[in-house]
């Protein structure tokens, strides 16, 4: 049997804390490890920064993210109604062998979001986007 | 969030505490900013009590380790939980910035 939390929430930074407060909560429930609560939110945040930052448009109104655990995997949906950004093709991977001097500022969000997952899917229906990731239990 | 800073011979000491995210990593920068004098060459940043950082707050420390860099000082991080040391792995931050297990292993890196 699968558990689920379902969120909206406004496009705005100050929402980010009730997200954070809710994720905890369930993964105390699913008994997840910290490290795993840790990259949960993560990921959400990172995903959820970019909806605001870089998919912002006057449409915009909710986010909505849905986390379905079900066995070892844990799958979470991200929609929104913002500007079409496919995270998994769109942003540009940043170039981690550079010294300190010549290494970008920013671009990372992504590529973590990326790094802590397995499986990162994209799709645009209805005028929406859709980013869908899976996310096996982390021992 | 918060952040205390203290001195140890040269060096200025900076524990961040509690979580830096995006709703809060610009306070960060300017908690950093303030504690940070001109004359000061060296900067810890212990990361003890964090207990969460994202992508915002780490723009934050590139940039002080890219300011520290700029002037000639020195910049480098300690006791970070296995959490962040990870994050801190996939950023590629570990092969710009020093980081200690430490705060003890950090001065003494110092003083070498």
């Amino acid at each position: 049997m699968s558990r689920k939390l379902s969120l909206e929430i406004d496009p705005r930074v100050e929402e980010l804390s009730a997200i954070t407060a809710a994720v905890e909560q369930f993964g105390d429930a699913e008994k997840w490890p910290p490290d795993m609560v840790f990259q949960i939110n993560l990921v959400i945040e990172e995903l959820g920064l970019n909806i605001m930052t870089h998919g912002k448009s006057e449409d915009l109104e909710k986010i909505e993210i849905t986390l379905t655990a079900e066995g070892e995997s844990l799958t979470i949906e991200i929609v929104d109604n913002g500007h079409p950004f496919d995270p998994t093709r769109e942003a540009p991977e940043p170039d981690l062998d550079v010294g300190l001097r010549e290494r970008a500022i920013g671009g990372l969000g992504i590529h973590i979001v990326r790094n802590l997952v397995d499986n990162l899917r994209y799709r645009r229906q209805g005028g929406r986007n859709h980013v869908t990731l899976v996310k096996e239990r982390v021992r | 969030m918060e952040v205390h800073a203290e001195r140890d011979g040269g060096a200025l000491i900076a524990q961040a505490a509690g979580r830096i995210d995006g709703s809060n990593a610009r306070e960060f920068e300017s908690a950093l900013r303030a504690t940070l004098s001109k004359q000061d060459s060296a900067l810890i940043l212990d990361m003890q009590s964090l207990s969460y950082i994202s992508s915002a707050g780490l723009r934050v420390i590139l940039m002080v380790a890219k300011m520290l860099q700029r002037r000639g000082g020195k910049f480098m991080v300690c006791s970070l939980s296995e959490s962040i040391d990870e994050v801190f792995e996939i950023s590629g931050f570990n092969r710009i910035i020093p980081t200690h297990a430490t705060r003890s292993e950090a001065l003494a890196a110092l003083g070498e």
